[in-house]
C-alpha cells in the first residue's frame, strides 16, 4: 500500500478516518453546560482563577494532538503489518509440501505450520490441491492431494514428533508420489539440518526439474543433550549445538520423576565449539532422582535427556571373607571390585568381616547389590537375611577363592560346585590358561567383545545339571562357566568363578570386568528391562515426550517398546522418547544417547539449487501495538499540557506535593517490593533513634482516642512549658505501645488509666516491672479525683482498673507526697499537685526514714526516684494545648492559678525523675532550707 | 448531579431557641456527666452583683446627707414625697456579654455534608450562650439590637428581639460596647481578610475581649466539587465558571486555609479567642470550647 510494503488486516477500519473532521469539530465545540453550584466563597475562588487566565478554548496544538492520537487509534485498529507475509507460488498443478517435522522444527513449529498455512492459502486462492509429505512419519499425512482446506485443518491438527526425520525414505516415499501425482511445484519446508539420506531427498526433488523451494531453518537455537554419565562425584552431561559461532550459555534443569526441579547448572559453549560438558554435583541420593534433564530454553524433544535406573548410581555393599586391613591392597580381594564398580556405582564396605554382623548391617543402607569376595561359609541368620533381601531385588554377587572353594555350599549358590579349584596351566596341568569365550545373545553380557588375552588360570567348576547352560552367563573357551546366575524372586544370585583378585585370573585387571560387572550391577532393581535369555521384553508407554519436549499421555497409537537382548532401543514413530514399563520399572527411551553431530543443511551438496527462502518470522512486522502505545504516550502528554495548563506544575507549592506524591509512591513500592519484616526492623531503629539522642515526654497510648489525643496534647503542651521555663528542652512528645515499643528510653511516663482500655498482658506487665526496676518512673493518672478512690472512700472504675494493673506489679508501699519529699522542691517549690482537679493526692514509694533518730523526715528517698506515681487529677488535661497553645480543657474550679500549678507540677515531676534526688541533696539542703524560710 | 449545596430558608430565633435550649442544657449536664462538677463551671466569673462605679443602673436608695449632690436622681425624688433619692450603679466588674451572629445570605449556606445552615448553626450557638449566661447571672445584648438584658430569659428576650428586628448583615458599629464586656461574634468571615481585620481591630479599639466563630460549612473548606462548575455567590450574585473544578482545588484550600490563619493571627494578636466551628460537627463542641474560652477570659 502506498508504495510501502504496508498491509492492514482489516483496512475498511480506515474508513473511520472520515471521523476526524468531527472529532475536531467535538474537540473545538464549547464545552457543556456547567453544574450550577450556589457557593459562598466564590469571590475567593474568582479572585484565583484571575491569576490563570485560562483561554476560552483549548490552544490548536492541543487539538493537533488530540486528532493525531484519534488517528493513531485508528490505524492501530485497522491492524497494520510492515512487509506482510507474501509467498509466490510458481508452476501449476498440486503443490507438494515437504516438511520437516521432527524434533527440530518443535522450537519453531508455529511459525513452520504458519508458512505452510500461507501457502496453503495461496494454493487455495489459485484453486491448487496440496500434497503433504512429512519426514518424520505423520501417519495421518497420506500424501495424496488434498484440497486445501483439507490440508489447513490436517496441518493445524497437527504438532511436531519427537523423532528424528528419516530424509531416504521419504525420498523414496515422494518419488513415487511425485510420478503420480505429478505436482506442479515442490516445497520443502526444512527443519536446517542435514542428517543421513538429506542428500538423497533434495536430489530426489531437484531431479524432477519442478519449481523447487527450499525455506531453511535458523538453527542457532537448536541444542540437544547427547550423552549422560553418572561418575562418582558427579553426573556428567554433554550438550551438543549446531553451529559453532560465538560462545553461547545454556543453562540446564534437572527434574525429579514428578517433574520437581531439583537442580540447575550451566553450560558454556566457546567460540567455535559445538560441543561442551556440563556437570551436576550433590550427593549420590539426589542425583539418582534425577529423572529428566532438559535445557532451559530449549523447547524440543532432543534437548531433554530421560534418566531411568541405568543411569542411577547404585549402592553395592561390599563383604570380604578375608581381612581387609592388610598393608598390601593391591592384594586385597575387595581391591579390583571396588575399582571396577566406583564409575557406575557408590560402595559401601562392611565394617566387619563378620558376615553375620555385615549383612543386615549393608541391607539397612538399602545396598542394591552386595558382593561377596570370596566368603564361604554363609551363617543360617545370615542366609536368611541375604534370601529375602534377593527375594526382593537384591542382587548378590558372589566371587570365587580359596574359601569357597573349600566349602562350596549352601543355597546361595547359582549352581552346585564341585569342591576344589580347577588349576590351568599349573606345573602339574597339561592344559594352558584359557581366554573368555564370546558371549552368547542370551547372555546379558552380550555386546561385550571379551580381549584375547584375559586368561583364567583357576576356577571353580559348576557340577553337571540339566538348566546349567540356561543359567551360564559366560563361559571359557572350553564351554566351561564362567559366571553362572540364578533368578530368585526378583533379585539374582551370581557367581563369578574366579575370584576377585588377580590370583586366580587377569580378568579383574581388564576392563571387560568392568563392564561385566556394571551390567550384574544393572541387574539390581530394574524390574527386569533387560532381558537376560534370548526373548524379548515389551514394555507399555508410561510417558511419552512430544516434539516440544514436554510429558504426554501416550496416545494409542504409540506401540509398547519391545526390547530384545543385546538390541539397542531405537526411537521411531510408533515409539517416541519416554518412559516405558510400569510405574514400579521403567526404561528411558532417548533420542540420541550417543555422540550426534548436528550439520546444517546449507552444507550439503545438492545436485542442483533450490529456490531459498526464508520462513515468515521476523519479516512481517505488526506494529499495531506500537501505534498503540503511541497513542497512549500522547495521552500522557496531553494528560500533563492540561496539567500545566491548568497551573497545576507552575505554584511551588503543588509541585513539591507532586513530589512528595511521587516520592511517596516510589516508597509505597519500595516497601512492597521489600519485605514488610525489614521495614519494620528500620522504622524501630529510627524510632529508638530519635527517642535515644533527645529526651523525650512520653505516654501510654491507650487505644481510646480522644484518652490518647487529650494524652498527646498533655505532652505538647507540658513540652512547651518546660522548654520555655527550664534549661530542658524535650523533643516532640511520643506515644508508647507498652507492650511493645522499647522503655529505657524515657525516664517518665505518663499513664492515663481508662477502665475501657485493655489490661496489660502478662508479658506486657512484666516489661512494666522491669521498666519501673532499671529504674524507670510512671504516673498513674486515674483522672477521676471527683469521685476517685484516692480522693473519696469508694472505688471508681479507673481506680479499680489501676488496681488492677497494678495487682500483678511488684509495687512498694505507697504515701501521699509528704510536704518535705524531693518533689516538692524539684524545681519549683510546691505544696499541691493540682491537675485539672486540684482535690486528689500525689501518691509515691514511701521514702525509708533513714535516720528515725532524728524524728524528721530528710528531703531525701533513698537512692532512687519513686518509681511509681499515682495521681488522680488529669495532670494530661490540664497541660493539654490545641496548636496555638491555647489550653484544650478547662480546669476545674476555672482557675488559671491552678493550670498553671498543674504545669509546675509537671515541670517538677520531669525534674524528678530526671535528677532524682540531686535536690535531696545534703549540699543544697542548707540553701534550701533558707528559701523555705526554716 | 445535583447541587452540593443551598441557599436555606432564614431561621428566626423562634426555632433555634428551642434547639438552643436543647444544647445549652446538654453542656452542664454533659459536664456532670463526665466531671460532675457542673456547679463550679458556672460561679466565679466574676464578682457577685453589687453597687459601685458603673455605667449601668442598679438601684435606687435614699440619699444619705455628705453625699454628692450630683448623685441625685431628680426624677425619682420628685415620685416621693418623703425621701430624696439617690441612683446607684453596677459595679463596673459586672459582666455583660455582647453577642452578635453574621446573618448575611452566605450564611445561609447548607451542602449535603452538613446538617444545618451556618446562619442556624450559628445562632444556636448564640442563643445556648446566652442561656448559659442568663442562667449564671449575666448580662447578655445582642449588638444592634437589644441593650444587655439581665434576665433568667434573656435568650428568649433576645429571640423576640431578633424577629421582631432586621436582619443584621452588615458588621455591627457598636456603639454600646463597653470597655469591660465580652463580645461573641459568629460569622463566616468571607470578606477580604483585610476588612474582616480592620472590622475586629475597631472593636477592639473599644476595649472589648472578644470571642470570635467562625462558622465553616464543610464544602467551603474540603471543596469537592469536580468537572465544570458555575459557581454563585449568594451575597453578591458574582458568577464563576470553573472549567475544571478539582484543578482549583489544591489552590482553593491552600487560600481558604491561609483566610482562616490570617483570621486568627489578628485575633492572636487583639488576644482574642477563635474558634472555628464546621457545621457537620455538634454544635456543642463549639459551645465548650466558646465556653472555656469565655471563662478563661473572664478572670
Amino acid at each position: 500500500m502506498f508504495g510501502l510494503p504496508l498491509a492492514f488486516t482489516s483496512p475498511w477500519l480506515l474508513m473511520a478516518l472520515i471521523s476526524l473532521p468531527i472529532i475536531w469539530w467535538l474537540l473545538r465545540l464549547t464545552p457543556p453546560k456547567p453544574q450550577e453550584e450556589v457557593f459562598p466563597p466564590t469571590r475567593i475562588l474568582a479572585r484565583l482563577q484571575e491569576k490563570e487566565e485560562t483561554p476560552a478554548q483549548s490552544p490548536w496544538w492541543l487539538t493537533l494532538l488530540r486528532l493525531l492520537m484519534a488517528a493513531l487509534v485508528i490505524f492501530a485498529m485497522a491492524g497494520p503489518i510492515l512487509n506482510p507475509d507474501e509467498t509466490a507460488l510458481k508452476g501449476d498443478g498440486p503443490i507438494m509440501i515437504v516438511m520437516d517435522d521432527g524434533w527440530a522444527s518443535a522450537q519453531e513449529w508455529e511459525t513452520r505450520r504458519n508458512t505452510a498455512l500461507v501457502l496453503i492459502e495461496e494454493a487455495k486462492n489459485a484453486g491448487r490441491t496440496v500434497i503433504l509429505e512429512s519426514t518424520a512419519g505423520h501417519e495421518n499425512w497420506t500424501g495424496e492431494p488434498l484440497s486445501p482446506e483439507e490440508a489447513a485443518s490436517l496441518l493445524q491438527a497437527s504438532e511436531s514428533i519427537a523423532i528424528e526425520p528419516d530424509h531416504s525414505k521419504t525420498a523414496q516415499r515422494i518419488k513415487a508420489k511425485i510420478k503420480s501425482n505429478n505436482p506442479g511445484q515442490i516445497v520443502w519446508l526444512s527443519d536446517g539440518l542435514s542428517r543421513e539420506g538429506t542428500k538423497q531427498l533434495g536430489d530426489t526433488i531437484i531431479s524432477t526439474n519442478k519449481a523447487t523451494t527450499l525455506y531453511q531453518a535458523d538453527i542457532e537455537n537448536l541444542l540437544l543433550i547427547e550423552t549422560i554419565s553418572n561418575e562418582p562425584k558427579e553426573l556428567f552431561g554433554t550438550l551438543a549445538r549446531a553451529q559453532s559461532d560465538g560462545a553461547q550459555e545454556a543453562s540446564i534443569i534437572a527434574r525429579d520423576l514428578k517433574g520437581l526441579v531439583i537442580s540447575r547448572t550451566n553450560a558454556l559453549f566457546n567460540d567455535g565449539e559445538t560441543k561442551t560438558r556440563f556437570a551436576f554435583d550433590g550427593p549420590v541420593e539426589l542425583r539418582n532422582q534425577i529423572a529428566r534433564l532438559e535445557v532451559e530454553t530449549a523447547k524440543n524433544a532432543a534437548a531433554v535427556q530421560l534418566l531411568d535406573d541405568n543411569n542411577r548410581r547404585r549402592l553395592v555393599g561390599l563383604i570380604s571373607g578375608e581381612n581387609f586391613d592388610r598393608n598390601q591392597p593391591l592384594l586385597s580381594p575387595l581391591y579390583y571390585i571396588s575399582r571396577a564398580l566406583e564409575p557406575f556405582s557408590d560402595l559401601r564396605r562392611a565394617d566387619d568381616a563378620n558376615v553375620t554382623a555385615s549383612v543386615p548391617e549393608l541391607i539397612n543402607q538399602g545396598v542394591s547389590a552386595i558382593a561377596l569376595a570370596d566368603v564361604g561359609v554363609i551363617t543360617e541368620a545370615a542366609e536368611k537375611q541375604l534370601t529375602k533381601w534377593i527375594n526382593e531385588g537384591g542382587v548378590l554377587i558372589r566371587f570365587s577363592g580359596p574359601r569357597l572353594a573349600a566349602s562350596p555350599e549352601g543355597n546361595l549358590l547359582p549352581v552346585a560346585i564341585r569342591p576344589g579349584d580347577r588349576n590351568l596351566g599349573g606345573a602339574l596341568s597339561w592344559e594352558t590358561p584359557k581366554s573368555l569365550a564370546p558371549f552368547e545373545r542370551d547372555s546379558p553380557f552380550f555386546g561385550i567383545n571379551p580381549p584375547r588375552d584375559v586368561l583364567v588360570k583357576k576356577q571353580l567348576l559348576a557340577l553337571q545339571e540339566t538348566n546349567l547352560e540356561e543359567k551360564t552367563w559366560a563361559t571359557l573357551e572350553d564351554g566351561t562357566p564362567l559366571v553362572t546366575a540364578k533368578k530368585q524372586g526378583a533379585g539374582w544370585i551370581i557367581l563369578y568363578h574366579v575370584g576377585s583378585d588377580a590370583d586366580w585370573s587377569n580378568l579383574p585387571l581388564s576392563g571387560t570386568f568392568v563392564e561385566m560387572l556394571r551390567r550384574t550391577v544393572n541387574l539390581s532393581r530394574s524390574n527386569g528391562t533387560i532381558p537376560s535369555n534370548n526373548e524379548t521384553i515389551s514394555l507399555p508407554p508410561l510417558r511419552v515426550l512430544n516434539g516440544e519436549g514436554q510429558f504426554i499421555p501416550p496416545e494409542t497409537s504409540i506401540k509398547p517398546l519391545v526390547i530384545s537382548a543385546g538390541d539397542s532401543k531405537t526411537v521411531t514413530p510408533e515409539n517416541p522418547p519416554g518412559f516405558y514399563g510400569t510405574e514400579d520399572g521403567f526404561t528411558a527411551l532417548n533420542l540420541f544417547e550417543e555422540e550426534t553431530n548436528l550439520v546444517p543443511i546449507t552444507q550439503e551438496g545438492f545436485i542442483g539449487d533450490f529456490e531459498k527462502q526464508n520462513y515468515l518470522t521476523g519479516a512481517s512486522f505488526d506494529f499495531k501495538i506500537w501505534l498503540i502505545v503511541l497513542a497512549a504516550i500522547l495521552l500522557l502528554i496531553d494528560c500533563l499540557a492540561v496539567l500545566w495548563m491548568a497551573g497545576a506544575l507552575r505554584t511551588k507549592r503543588p509541585t513539591r506535593s507532586a513530589v512528595a506524591n511521587i516520592s511517596i509512591l516510589v516508597v509505597g513500592l519500595w516497601v512492597l517490593t521489600n519485605t514488610s519484616p525489614v521495614f519494620a526492623q528500620e522504622t524501630d531503629e529510627n524510632f529508638d533513634f530519635q527517642s535515644a539522642l533527645k529526651t523525650r515526654l512520653a505516654y501510654v497510648v491507650t487505644g481510646i482516642t480522644d484518652v490518647d489525643n487529650i494524652s498527646e496534647a498533655g505532652m505538647r503542651g507540658l513540652t512547651f512549658f518546660i522548654s520555655s521555663r527550664t534549661a530542658l528542652e524535650p523533643g516532640e512528645p511520643i506515644g508508647l505501645d507498652i507492650s511493645q515499643d522499647e522503655l529505657s528510653f524515657y525516664s517518665l511516663i505518663y499513664w492515663p488509666v481508662d477502665p475501657r482500655a485493655e489490661l496489660p498482658s502478662p508479658e506486657t506487665v512484666a516489661r512494666i516491672d522491669a521498666y519501673m526496676k532499671e529504674g524507670g518512673s510512671i504516673l498513674f493518672d486515674t483522672r477521676d479525683q471527683v469521685s476517685g478512690v484516692l480522693g473519696g472512700t469508694s472505688a471508681s472504675p479507673a481506680a479499680k482498673t489501676l488496681q488492677q494493673i497494678l495487682s500483678t506489679l511488684d509495687i512498694p508501699p505507697l504515701e501521699p507526697v509528704p510536704t518535705d519529699h524531693v518533689l516538692t522542691k524539684s524545681f519549683y517549690l510546691l505544696e499541691r499537685f493540682p491537675g485539672r482537679y486540684a482535690g486528689g493526692e500525689l501518691w509515691v514509694e514511701k521514702s525509708q526514714n533513714l535516720n528515725p533518730v532524728e524524728g524528721r523526715r530528710p528531703a531525701r528517698a533513698g537512692d532512687g526516684v519513686s518509681s511509681i506515681m499515682i495521681t488522680s487529677n488529669d495532670m494530661a488535661g490540664a497541660w493539654a494545648v490545641d496548636g496555638s497553645l491555647r489550653p484544650l480543657l478547662p480546669t476545674i474550679p476555672p482557675d488559671p492559678t491552678q493550670r498553671n500549678y498543674a504545669y509546675r507540677s509537671g515541670v517538677n515531676l520531669m525534674m524528678y525523675a530526671l535528677t532524682g534526688n540531686y535536690k535531696a541533696d545534703q549540699v543544697h539542703l542548707p540553701a534550701l532550707l533558707q528559701r523555705l524560710g526554716q | 448531579m445535583a447541587p452540593l449545596g443551598a441557599i436555606v430558608q432564614r431561621e428566626s430565633g423562634r426555632d433555634t431557641i428551642e434547639r438552643a435550649r436543647a444544647r445549652a442544657s446538654l453542656i452542664p449536664s454533659l459536664l456532670v456527666e463526665a466531671q460532675r462538677v457542673a456547679n463550679t463551671v458556672f460561679s466565679g466569673w466574676h464578682g457577685r452583683r453589687k453597687r459601685g462605679v458603673g455605667e449601668n443602673f442598679w438601684q435606687f436608695r435614699p440619699y444619705t446627707p455628705g453625699e454628692n449632690m450630683s448623685r441625685i436622681d431628680w426624677r425619682r425624688s420628685a415620685r416621693d414625697e418623703s425621701h430624696i433619692y439617690v441612683q446607684d450603679k453596677e459595679w463596673q466588674a459586672t459582666h455583660t456579654v455582647w453577642l452578635w451572629v453574621d446573618e448575611s445570605p452566605s450564611m445561609l449556606f447548607k451542602s449535603d455534608a452538613a446538617t444545618v445552615a451556618k446562619q442556624s448553626r450559628a445562632l444556636v450557638l448564640a442563643f445556648a450562650m446566652a442561656e448559659l449566661l442568663a442562667k449564671s447571672g449575666e448580662r447578655v445584648g445582642w449588638l444592634g439590637l437589644t441593650r444587655p438584658i439581665l434576665s433568667r430569659n434573656a435568650a428568649e428576650k433576645l429571640a423576640e428581639a431578633l424577629i421582631l428586628g432586621k436582619p443584621q448583615t452588615e458588621f455591627p458599629k457598636a456603639p454600646d460596647l463597653g470597655q469591660h464586656s465580652d463580645l461573641i461574634i459568629i460569622s463566616d468571615f468571607l470578606d477580604p481578610v483585610e476588612q474582616v481585620s480592620g472590622q475586629l481591630e475597631s472593636l477592639f479599639k473599644r476595649g472589648t475581649r472578644g470571642h470570635v466563630v467562625q462558622m465553616v460549612d464543610p464544602v467551603e473548606e474540603v471543596f469537592p466539587y469536580k468537572g465544570r462548575v458555575e459557581f454563585s455567590d449568594p451575597e453578591t450574585g458574582e458568577k464563576f465558571t470553573a472549567g475544571n473544578a478539582e484543578m482549583l482545588k489544591a489552590q482553593y484550600e491552600a487560600e481558604i486555609a491561609a483566610r482562616s490563619e490570617a483570621i486568627r493571627q489578628t485575633t492572636n494578636k487583639l488576644g482574642w479567642s477563635f474558634t472555628r466551628h464546621h457545621t457537620d460537627r455538634l454544635a456543642s463542641e463549639a459551645l465548650v470550647q466558646l465556653h472555656t474560652h469565655l471563662g478563661e477570659r473572664a478572670l
